[in-house]
């Protein structure tokens, strides 16, 4: 029998709400129109995704699965473009690095026979690819804009000296990469001790052995960890020369960035 | 006929108006002025870390467009207020100019810390184990080992404190002489400006103001903004 939680139960849930909500009541936080909203919000979204996934799972998968993935491609990249709009075809840099993470990590997951090209396999772990890839591409952009700003007398100093924009730009390139890539490695460390992770606990519950269970966390892991780091890198590669101008001059300000986008 | 090393001809762009003067071998340049006349933008144009919107800019006859950028912010070398050392040890930061072109010659090691007067025993020491002086001089030395032919410095002393920044400026004294160097410094210390420099430019508010030997400038000004700058 498959586990199932009944909607009565799931009305339950007020009460996970209701802590949150008296606590910015007590403290006046002001966050209980937040508080209200996200929850009601979540709800509904995952609620909508459910159905559109039953949808896609009956679909034929070579309708289902790019249909369902390119829409997920273009949501995330539109999230992560918020962390970098300023840079110059920071949108079209992150759609295609989400391309390329996504169909290297799909060819192969299909190559070596670790997913099957069904909707119900392919579209949640790619879910979680493209939306870690996501969080990883906008947060090496805000750590790579921060660390121009930092650096900028460093950068003009490597550059004094000769440097190219890419040989001056290698320090910040390298702090972008390893703040990327340093939370993946702490987390493959302690996966499995400190917490289940998600997809084998979602796995475990509806009724799969412990053991294969863990094969597919082991698939996702990597995966991710791997897609994780193509993005941060691709997204930092590609951009870092917007930061300079064509006679290899540091550009010092959003405005400066921003012209060189006209 | 010699060519001035710089020739600057109605160069102007957002921050600096209409700027005409020439710069000659081994002249001993002060950039001053009060805060915001534009001293280290015009500082920043000599080696191309900007570039004016309108005018030309000659390097010994030659628009400073048509060099190799940099090849000539190699012979235009900078020193900053700040040392913005590269993490690593001082070697590293030494031999960073020449190692981008491939040309370090792991015995000029010793020969630049020679001349900033750091002992040998600094070499593979990490630059965060050193004090604001040292580090400025690991700095001087990361400069020189480009072999500049001019050295821009902006402030280099400002931000030490007295007896260090007098240390530096024996350095560097020593330094621009023995290395027949040309020298255009920023500085707001006038009392330096005397001891370092030869001519004066004085800038206010993006616009070149004054322009004569240092220490006439200084003790009798011709104009009413170089009089009242000094005052104040």
């Amino acid at each position: 029998m498959e586990p199932e939680i009944s909607n009565q139960s799931l009305l339950f849930l007020v009460i996970f709400v209701l802590v949150p909500l008296t606590l910015s009541y007590f403290y006046q936080l002001g966050m209980s129109k937040d508080i209200l909203w996200s929850s009601i919000r979540g709800t509904v979204q995952l609620f909508a995704i459910g159905y559109i996934l039953t949808f896609l799972f009956d679909l034929n998968p070579f309708m289902g699965i790019p249909l369902m993935l390119s829409i997920m491609i273009i949501i995330a990249t539109f999230h992560a473009w918020n962390k970098g709009k300023e840079l110059p075809h920071a949108f079209l840099v992150i759609l295609l690095g989400l391309i390329i993470v996504e169909v290297s990590v799909l060819t192969l997951w299909l190559a070596f026979d670790m997913v099957a090209f069904t909707p119900s396999e392919v579209i949640p772990m790619s879910g979680m690819v493209i939306g870690n890839s996501m969080v990883a591409m906008g947060l090496a952009l805000e750590r790579m804009k921060s660390e121009f700003t930092e650096n900028s007398g460093r950068l003009m100093a490597a550059l004094s000296l000769g440097a190219k924009p890419s040989q001056a730009s290698h320090l910040i390139v390298t702090k972008t990469l390893n703040a990327a890539l340093i939370p993946n490695v702490d987390r493959l460390k302690t996966i499995g001790l400190v917490q289940l992770p998600g997809m084998m606990t979602g796995l475990i519950l509806g009724g799969v052995a412990p053991v294969m269970a863990i094969k597919y966390q082991l698939v996702i892991s990597l995966s991710i960890f791997s897609s994780v780091s193509l993005s941060a890198m691709f997204v930092t590669m590609a951009m870092y020369r917007y930061f300079f101008n064509k006679n290899d001059q540091l550009l010092e300000n959003e405005e400066e960035l921003r012209n060189q986008q006209k | 006929m010699e060519h001035p090393v710089f020739q600057f001809q109605n160069v102007s762009d957002d921050i600096l108006h209409n700027m005409n003067f020439e710069i000659s071998t081994n002249e001993k340049v002060i950039l001053f002025g009060p805060s915001g006349a534009g001293k280290s933008s015009l500082l920043f144009l000599f080696n191309r870390l900007r570039d004016p919107k309108q005018g030309d800019i000659n390097y010994y006859g030659k628009p400073v467009t048509e060099y190799e950028i940099s090849q000539l912010r190699r012979k235009v070398g900078l020193l900053l207020q700040s040392p913005n050392l590269f993490p690593g040890t001082v070697l590293d930061n030494l031999k960073y100019g020449p190692s981008l072109c491939g040309e370090w010659n792991p015995d000029d090691a010793k020969k630049l810390l020679e001349y900033v007067q750091l002992p040998e025993s600094y070499l593979n020491r990490n630059v965060d184990q050193l004090s604001g002086g040292e580090q400025q001089r690991v700095s001087l030395g990361r400069t020189l080992a480009n072999s500049p032919d001019v050295l821009l410095l902006d402030e280099p002393t400002s931000a030490l404190d007295y007896r260090t920044a007098e240390e530096i400026e024996e350095v560097l004294e020593r330094l621009i002489e023995e290395h027949q160097l040309t020298m255009i410094m920023v500085t707001h210390d006038l009392k330096q400006a005397k001891r370092l420099g030869e001519r004066g430019l004085f800038l206010m508010d993006g616009e070149l103001k004054e322009d004569g030997d240092i220490e006439s400038m200084l003790t009798e000004p011709e104009t009413e903004e170089l009089k009242e700058f000094i005052q104040d």
